[in-house]
């Protein structure tokens, strides 16, 4: 028991009891806890349009992530499910994005979107002669499907790993009796395979939400926040804050109030991953 | 219906809580460092060694200030490389910590503010007002109280000049029928406009245009409007001026080039522009003086030696003269923490003087160091080597626009980048609308 409240301790208490305290004094870099100023950093950054903005971008953000990394994960699971013998090389080349170091997958990213020579602008060059140049980082609503893709990329495997051991794990009798009684293809999987993977699919979704909302290296890498603030996700506010702008107190506040919203998007996920488990 | 185990059980609501908070946890720690410093009277430190925090803009300085101070004092440097936009925090960390790794830093001059009200570095004003040898008259008038002080006290050293002019590829402009690079931001538009339309096709643009969202890049572009156009970030009394009708000539000039320069301004970095010019795609650039040592450097990767030409920043509106616009520009400071004091001293001295600066203005490997005293900016090698960018520099003499420097300034740095990133992004609406929101801010920061 011992062990594992130290670890709560450290791992979870230390970082909160700070970021409140932080929240709620002035707090600088290098000078935190000055003064208590009660809520007013809280009435700061709740006036600000770009701060509140961000966090309705995150939440955004990670659904559309989450929603996209599940749905290509689970068919991607099942594919190799169902060629589980020839899948090997398969199942180790997808893991890869997962183990590729988060800078190194903006990096490559921002090649592929870079106007001047990337993929994309050289494809369309070569599919529409003569066109402008096309920057996919420079268009506001682009940007941000862009990181998010470089997202999906980079942990669908887990999605793709978490689905597939589940999927592997599955009682064989069963679908061998339901294939007995005719059911087939889409129908065995409907009626058979996902009800009893649906458990672990939500639980992967909430995994992936949590991910996705921490989202901090692709922003930095990929865009800086931009253009204009289309790219500018809750984690990257908080970075702002405090390691550009000095402002401990105001990255705390933030990081309080994702932490509230992330609470509030999650918990009906627990709810539905709850109720899977119990049918 | 078997199913599969899940880690998600009755305390799921719990685990959903945690899971936000460990999401977005920061682990920041909190503790202090003592101050001490060492002694030795005779200027020999060998054994010693002095940690030095500088940007990465600055490693190739640091090689050659490294074996330069050792082969004069006996000490060893050891320069610790960050990026250019981290370097303050992590100062700021690493005397907050007590780590207390560093001793010596470089540091952007616009956070010498921050650092000092975060008690990150010293208080250089009885050493600097009690040490004639530092010869501070020496430093270019308008870089020295803001490269150095905050409040009336003496905080930091000039170490790199750094003031923007404009460089322009002759044999691009001469193809497009220019035989004079532009004296106003109006000119400048128009031959880079003329310049894109004609050579777009073939990768050639007008201009790179430094648009990523950093105050050192995106504040550095507009801030040269701002000088040009013979603007303030503020007044005599520090109070914002922001929103002067100057400042949003600025502003809009930066959009209207905007959809004319290498793509795209806003993921134009210094590595993006700068290898573009150095690879002759754009007909301008706006850069340090430095920039001219390494186009004339094959081995920098230069394809541009002898093709290019430097001048002064464009005016606009009402304003004829030109000014500089001190963007960047790094000072020399010491830890807050640091147990070697006088060490330290020693070397920012040293690496501040004249001789120093001078050396590093013509070294090869270029160093990125621009001149920060009179007297090297007057260095005869310099002058001979580099007459034009000698010229050029010489705009520092009569004025300079420079950042605020007190306390917020990097935040306010940061407002106005952030607001004019989303002007050029088309969402911040008018270019006066958007610097009346950023006016507002400062107030409340800097007022």
């Amino acid at each position: 028991m011992a062990p594992a409240v130290l670890s709560l301790v450290v791992l979870g208490g230390y970082p909160l009891v700070f970021i409140a305290l932080a929240a709620f004094t002035e707090s600088s870099l290098g000078r935190p806890f000055q003064e208590f100023v009660g809520a007013a950093t809280f009435e700061s950054v709740l006036a600000d349009g770009d701060a509140t903005a961000s966090l309705l971008r995150g939440v955004v953000y990670a659904l559309l992530v989450a929603v996209v990394s599940v749905a290509l994960g689970v068919a991607t699971a099942v594919a190799l499910w169902r060629s589980v013998r020839a899948g090997a090389v398969v199942r180790t080349l997808l893991l890869l994005p997962m183990i590729t170091p988060p800078v190194v997958v903006g990096v490559l990213w921002k090649l592929v979107f870079t106007p001047s020579g990337g993929l994309v602008d050289t494809v369309l060059g070569a599919v529409i002669p003569g066109g402008a140049t096309f920057s996919v980082l420079s268009h506001p609503v682009f940007a941000f499907l862009g990181v998010a893709l470089a997202d999906v990329w980079e942990w669908t495997p887990l999605i793709v790993l978490l689905v597939f051991a589940a999927l592997i794990g599955q009682d064989a009798a069963i679908t061998e009796a339901a294939s007995l009684d005719g059911a087939h293809g889409f129908r065995l999987f409907r009626s058979i395979t996902l009800p009893a993977i649906a458990g672990t699919v939500a639980a992967a979704f909430l995994i992936r939400l949590v991910l996705a909302f921490k989202v901090f290296d692709l922003v930095y890498v990929m865009t800086s926040g931009g253009p204009g603030q289309a790219t500018t996700l809750p984690a990257y506010v908080i970075w702002q804050a405090a390691l550009q702008q000095f402002d401990v107190g105001r990255a705390a506040a933030v990081t309080l109030l994702l932490a509230v919203v992330v609470t509030l998007v999650t918990l009906p996920v627990v709810a539905v991953t709850r109720r899977l488990h119990n049918d | 219906m078997t199913s599969t185990r899940s880690p998600f059980g009755r305390r799921a609501s719990g685990v959903a809580f945690v899971a936000g908070a460990a999401a977005v946890a920061m682990t920041l720690s909190a503790c202090a460092g003592g101050a001490a410093s060492g002694s030795n009277a005779d200027g020999d430190f060998s054994g010693e060694e002095l940690t030095v925090l500088l940007i990465s803009s600055h490693e190739g300085a640091s090689e050659w200030l490294s074996t330069e101070f050792e082969e004069k004092t006996g000490a060893t440097i050891n320069p610790v490389i960050v990026p250019y936009d981290e370097i303050g925090s992590k100062l700021a960390l690493d005397q907050q910590s007590g780590a207390n790794t560093i001793d010596v830093a470089a540091p952007w001059y616009v956070s010498l503010g921050d650092l000092a009200a975060d008690g990150a570095i010293q208080d250089l004003t009885e050493w600097v007002d009690g040490n004639d040898a530092l010869d501070v008259d020496d430093f270019i008038p308008s870089l020295w109280k803001p490269y150095s002080q905050v409040d009336g006290k003496t905080y930091g050293l000039p170490f790199d000049g750094d003031t923007h002019v404009l460089f322009y590829n002759r044999e691009i402009l001469a193809r497009n029928g220019f035989d004079a690079p532009p004296a106003t931001w109006d000119e400048y538009l128009e031959q880079t406009k003329t310049i894109t339309e004609n050579e777009s096709a073939d990768g050639v643009y007008g201009a790179a245009i430094f648009g990523q969202k950093s105050p050192l890049i995106l504040g550095a572009s507009f801030a040269n409007r701002l000088a040009g156009f013979g603007g303030e970030f503020v007044d005599e009394s520090g109070e914002p001026t922001i929103n002067t009708p100057e400042a949003v000539a600025a502003a809009q000039a930066l959009v209207d080039v905007n959809d004319y320069a290498l793509p795209t301004p806003a993921e134009t970095d210094f590595g993006a522009g700068n290898s573009a010019w150095f690879a002759g795609k754009v007909g301008f650039i706006e850069n340090w003086t430095d920039l001219g040592v390494r186009s004339q450097d094959p081995e920098s990767g230069s394809e541009v030696v002898d093709q290019w030409g430097v001048t002064f920043l464009p005016t606009g509106g009402g304003n004829t003269a030109s000014r500089a616009s001190l963007v960047a520009g790094f000072s020399w400071v010491i830890a807050a923490n640091t147990q070697k004091t006088e060490l330290a001293q020693e070397f920012i001295e040293w690496a501040s003087s004249s001789e120093v600066n001078a050396k590093l203005l013509t070294e090869l490997p270029p160093t990125g160091i621009d001149p920060n005293r009179l007297s090297s900016l007057e260095d005869e090698t310099y002058g001979t080597e580099f007459p034009e960018i000698q010229e050029a520099n010489r705009a520092t003499l009569d004025g300079a626009l420079a950042w605020p420097t007190g306390e917020n300034a990097t935040e306010a740095a940061q407002v106005l980048t952030d607001e004019l990133a989303k002007l050029l992004a088309g969402e911040g609406g008018t270019a006066q609308e958007t610097l009346d929101r950023v006016q507002a801010e400062w107030e409340d920061l800097l007022g």
